[in-house]
């Protein structure tokens, strides 16, 4: 016999995940399966789905190779004004996207140091790198703050051991620490594709939304639905939340320690 | 001297380490005794270097260890709770420390680990994952990892709390043997007594950072620094008194108007008697060096007192008894047989008898006495 308490908590998580549910499922049923199929594989939707993954890969790759070394100095090591360097990488994950999107543009633009680099041959804006620059400055904040509890999850005594054995500082990171991170930095990479593939105020405000160029699926989404052609943008709707739930089972199946219990 | 530490500050915010200051010979097992959060594993930490001193230094065989990175100072730790790296298994673990050393063959490091294994019991369990293992199990492996890169010096910290008695007697037979076989100079860390008196060659009493006392046990137990570590190391009588007289290497020690004590605590007997007399002092006098007795005899004990039995405390083989002698309560112990035999009675009267030797005269102000 469950008491009213436990009815109550159970109710609660029941009905607001079926709401969840049903909201995403309703874009499956907002399209044809032939407007679908058709969007799907045309040669527009082909192009925005390669220009996710390629810069999706590469900002993810980014951020990873970043926020190793940035988690754990932040984790293990005291050095002058850490405490300023935290605070200013957590800052873009209480920002609207939109703010870190424009002040990217700026800083990247005319008004920064834009017009410098075009002298250069250099662009930044308004193209695939662009794009790169946004997702890697929207994931990496969370990838350091995700890595950084891993790290601080670490008992550091396994290192003192590690140390006091004859292996230096680098050699216990790389024999100790990074092996037993092993399933929050899996975590970590996983979630920052996700969130790279994602991105979508930035990306459109540096990457400029233009259409065969730097539409990534959620600019796609943005563009078509903007213009009315709602099978494309449901498609791109339903390819990222099929992604979501890859990523979601992927994390389920090969992090459980960090996302199971 | 082989570790030598001087005036050792480390300052960790909420926790200091003050002034510590010790030395250990090579091949000594040196205890530090003291209760919770009294800074022992911060010293031990500092000594292997994982936290930097603010002041002092840290020698070992006459180099100075303060800038030498921790994995150089060739001084192994092993944790209360074992710290196996979880993600190798007991045979793993063991090698760990020597696959670092290039020079060793694949063989040779197997033939290493199979012999230190060997001796430490634990042959059977070398392809265990470690998170299988019992208390006694990971502690050996532990042991077993620290022990065969051949450290100069063995940290211990707390390595038996976590064990059930009969595993801790078998490692401590087990670290006897180790010491006697390596050489291993030893320092540990407990607030275990049975691991001062099953281990030690020496003793060391910390409270909230301070280093109190480091001697021979003997001389902990039965001449405390001050009244910390006199109470800590179970002195369960500490009185304030005042010096009243000094003669033939006896000094007298007024409790109240109705009590005097005689003590021949040489640090008070060999000093004039203007430089004494009218001092405040403590006087600490262990309960098991009470004797009880129901008549006064003669005898070469110089204090006899007389009180009125007011707390009868059964513990299993003895028995706590405290007597108020003229106001004051003086804690005693006695073998259940000695109590029944003088049939010592709740409000009874009782003659208190110890001699003047079992009395320690402290200095009130608990300046050190150690050299």
């Amino acid at each position: 016999m469950r008491s009213k308490f436990e009815i109550l908590v159970i109710s609660i998580t029941v009905i607001v995940t079926l709401i969840l549910f049903l909201v995403i499922g309703s874009m499956f049923l907002v399209t044809t399966p032939q407007g679908f199929l058709e969007s799907l594989f045309s040669s527009e939707f082909a192009y925005s789905i390669w220009l996710t993954i390629y810069t999706s890969l590469i900002s993810a790759t980014l951020v990873v190779i970043c926020c190793i070394p940035m988690a754990y100095s932040l984790s293990r090591l005291d050095f002058p004004g850490k405490w300023f360097f935290r605070i200013i990488l957590d800052i873009p994950m209480a920002l609207p996207e939109i703010v870190v999107g424009i002040a990217l543009l700026m800083f990247l633009g005319n008004y920064g140091i834009g017009g410098m680099l075009d002298s250069i041959g250099i662009k930044f804006v308004f193209n695939t790198l662009g794009i790169i620059i946004a997702e890697f400055f929207i994931a990496l904040p969370y990838a350091i703050k995700m890595l950084h509890s891993t790290f601080n999850y670490i008992d550091t005594r396994y290192e003192f051991v590690s140390r006091s054995l004859g292996y230096s500082d680098f050699e216990t990171f790389y024999k100790i620490t990074l092996p037993l991170s092993k399933q929050g930095l899996f975590a970590t990479i996983i979630i920052t594709l996700a969130r790279c593939i994602g991105t979508f105020a930035a990306v459109l405000f540096v990457g400029g939304g233009i259409l065969h160029k730097t539409d990534t699926l959620s600019i796609t989404m943005y563009l078509h639905l903007s213009t009315g052609n709602m099978d494309m943008a449901i498609t791109a709707g339903i390819v990222l939340v099929i992604i979501s739930v890859i990523t979601i089972a992927i994390m389920e199946k090969y992090a459980p320690e960090t996302y199971n219990q | 001297m082989y570790l030598e530490v001087e005036n050792l500050n480390v300052n960790l915010g909420e926790f200091h380490l003050k002034d510590i200051s010790l030395e250990i010979e090579r091949g000594e097992y040196v205890v530090l005794i003291g209760p919770t959060g009294s800074g022992k594993s911060v010293l031990l930490e500092t000594i292997i270097g994982f936290y930097q001193p603010d002041s002092g230094i840290i020698k070992l065989d006459g180099k100075i260890l303060n800038d030498v990175a921790p994995e150089e100072r060739n001084i192994g730790i092993v944790y209360q709770d074992h710290v196996l790296f979880p993600n190798m298994n007991v045979y793993d673990n063991i090698a760990y420390g020597l696959k670092r050393d290039k020079s060793l063959t694949k063989e040779e490091i197997d033939e290493k680990v199979k012999s230190i294994a060997e001796k430490m019991n634990i042959s059977h369990i070398l392809h265990r994952d470690v998170l299988t293992l019992s208390g006694g199990e990971s502690q050996r492996t532990a042991l077993a990892r620290a022990i065969i890169v051949g450290p100069d010096i063995i940290l211990m910290d707390e390595p038996f709390s976590a064990l059930d008695v009969t595993t801790q007697a078998k490692l401590t037979s087990l670290i006897k043997d180790i010491g006697v076989e390596y050489k291993t100079t030893f320092l540990h860390v407990t607030h275990n007594f049975n691991d001062v008196w099953n281990l030690a060659d020496k003793v060391g009493v910390m409270k909230n950072g301070v280093l109190h006392q480091l001697d021979y046990i003997y001389k902990v137990f039965s001449k405390p620094a001050n009244d910390f570590v006199a109470s800590f190391v179970g002195v369960n009588n500490i009185f304030d008194g005042k010096i009243v007289n000094t003669k033939q290497n006896s000094v007298t020690v007024k409790l109240n108007d109705n009590i005097q004590i005689q003590s021949t605590d040489d640090e008070y007997c060999n000093l004039a008697s203007h430089e004494v007399i009218g001092e405040n002092v403590l006087v600490a006098i262990r309960p098991e060096n009470i004797i009880f007795a129901k008549s006064t005899f003669e005898s070469s004990a110089r204090n006899q007192l007389k009180g009125k039995i007011t707390k009868i405390e059964e513990s299993g083989p003895i028995v706590n008894v405290e007597t108020d002698v003229e106001g004051i309560l003086f804690k005693g112990i006695l073998t259940r047989n000695s109590f029944e035999n003088l049939d010592l009675k709740l409000n009874g009267e009782v003659y208190l008898i110890f001699k003047s030797v079992n009395v320690n005269v402290l200095d009130s102000y608990n300046t050190f006495k150690l050299s």
